[in-house]
């Protein structure tokens, strides 16, 4: 079913697939290709499909914070105006030494979202070029995009709030007692102390 | 002319009643109520007829408008512009960002409470105000001046160290200038 209805993105993976050795790929949809390389492929997997299979437009550079399963996972997504196809290259990198080899050579906007990732996820881009400093200025702390950064317990360190008024009520109390529904466990966490 | 306090108190009023009729705006916007001032300012709502007109450069400026949320590095550029106006100064802390937050209250990266790093003279609520109410929250300030209430910069002034401190506390490298007012 999928083999007739995607000819062209089933194309893409197969060629992909048979160039390239522990590449994985699959279809996700119509105009839509995902393929996941080891990090060492990543340059060349990236000009290949460049060159050779028409991916001229590089749309997005995305990173994924599996903390749970110690991997930080970078999304390169790629247009190809004449396929009409969106491919997006997968790759995992160890989240305890984060580094990966640097492709702004390639596209050059690349440079921008590696400086980026680098500065919120911490990820280190080899022979990356450019200011250490990105977004932020005189951030000392842990890079702030990555899941065991704990922004509630930086901002009662950091700022000020306002406490707020003396006999302010519950929202979801008030409307749970006049309508005489209970409130679900999993919206408990969001009550007033 | 005497220097004694009765004419002082005169020329007080005077002074304070000619102020509130010629607010210079600095054209500073910052967050997402910049986009409110336009027209509030021109033709549609014609804030100049209440005497509040925008102008270029902080020390021409007598109104600090802070349209929105605060980053801690537009903060230290907000600092630098409110310690360069000179007197009479005034500020309005404009949107629910300046007085709570607003929806960046869990930000990492913004202020909760401007009142603790520069005097604020109004609030003006809402997320974000229209230009009836922007324009309501300048007649506030002009009572205010007019009162002489709108005190703000020597609240500034005597509480320098302690404002000092609560902006070193989020601006951690800091390399400004001293501006002897």
């Amino acid at each position: 079913m999928t083999e007739d209805k995607h000819i062209k993105e089933q194309k893409i993976v197969d060629q992909l697939s048979g160039t390239f050795q522990n590449l994985t790929g699959k279809v996700k949809r119509e105009r839509r290709v995902e393929v996941s390389v080891e990090k060492k492929l990543i340059p060349s997997v990236l000009s290949y499909v460049k060159d050779q299979l028409t991916f001229t437009h590089m749309s997005h550079m995305s990173c994924v914070d599996w903390l749970e399963d110690e991997h930080f996972e970078l999304v390169y997504i790629l247009w190809s105006p004449e396929l009409k196809v969106q491919l997006l290259v997968k790759t995992l990198i160890n989240r305890e030494n984060p580094v990966i080899e640097n492709v702004d050579m390639i596209w050059g906007q690349l440079n921008t979202y590696q400086r980026e990732i680098r500065e919120m996820y911490g990820i280190q881009f080899t022979g990356l070029e450019g200011r250490e400093e990105f977004v932020l200025e005189d951030w000392d702390e842990m890079p702030p995009m990555r899941r065991d950064f704990d922004t509630a317990e930086y901002i009662k360190d950091v700022f000020f709030e306002r406490p707020g008024r003396d006999g302010a009520k519950d929202v979801r109390e008030v409307i749970a007692t006049r309508s005489g529904e209970e409130i679900p466990e999993l919206a408990k966490k969001y009550s007033r102390d | 002319m005497p220097n004694d306090k009765k004419s002082q108190k005169i020329v007080d009023i005077i002074q304070n009643a000619a102020r509130k009729h010629s607010l210079f705006v600095l054209a500073y916007g910052t967050g997402c109520g910049a986009i409110e001032i336009p027209p509030t300012m021109t033709s549609r709502y014609d804030a100049e007829r209440f005497g509040i007109r925008g102008m270029a450069t902080p020390r021409q400026a007598d109104v600090l408008l802070v349209t929105g949320y605060l980053a801690t590095k537009t903060l230290k550029r907000v600092i630098r512009a409110y310690e360069q106006m000179q007197d009479p100064k005034y500020v309005i802390g404009f949107g629910s960002c300046t007085i709570n937050g607003g929806m960046y209250w869990d930000s990492y990266n913004t202020i909760k409470l401007l009142d603790k790093y520069i005097p604020v003279d109004v609030y003006i609520n809402g997320c974000m105000p229209r230009p009836e109410a922007v324009i309501e929250g300048f007649i506030e300030l002009q009572g205010l001046i007019k009162d002489g209430k709108a005190n703000g910069a020597t609240k500034y002034k005597e509480n320098i160290d302690w404002y000092r401190a609560n902006q070193k506390k989020v601006i951690k490298n800091w390399n400004m200038p001293d501006y002897n007012w």
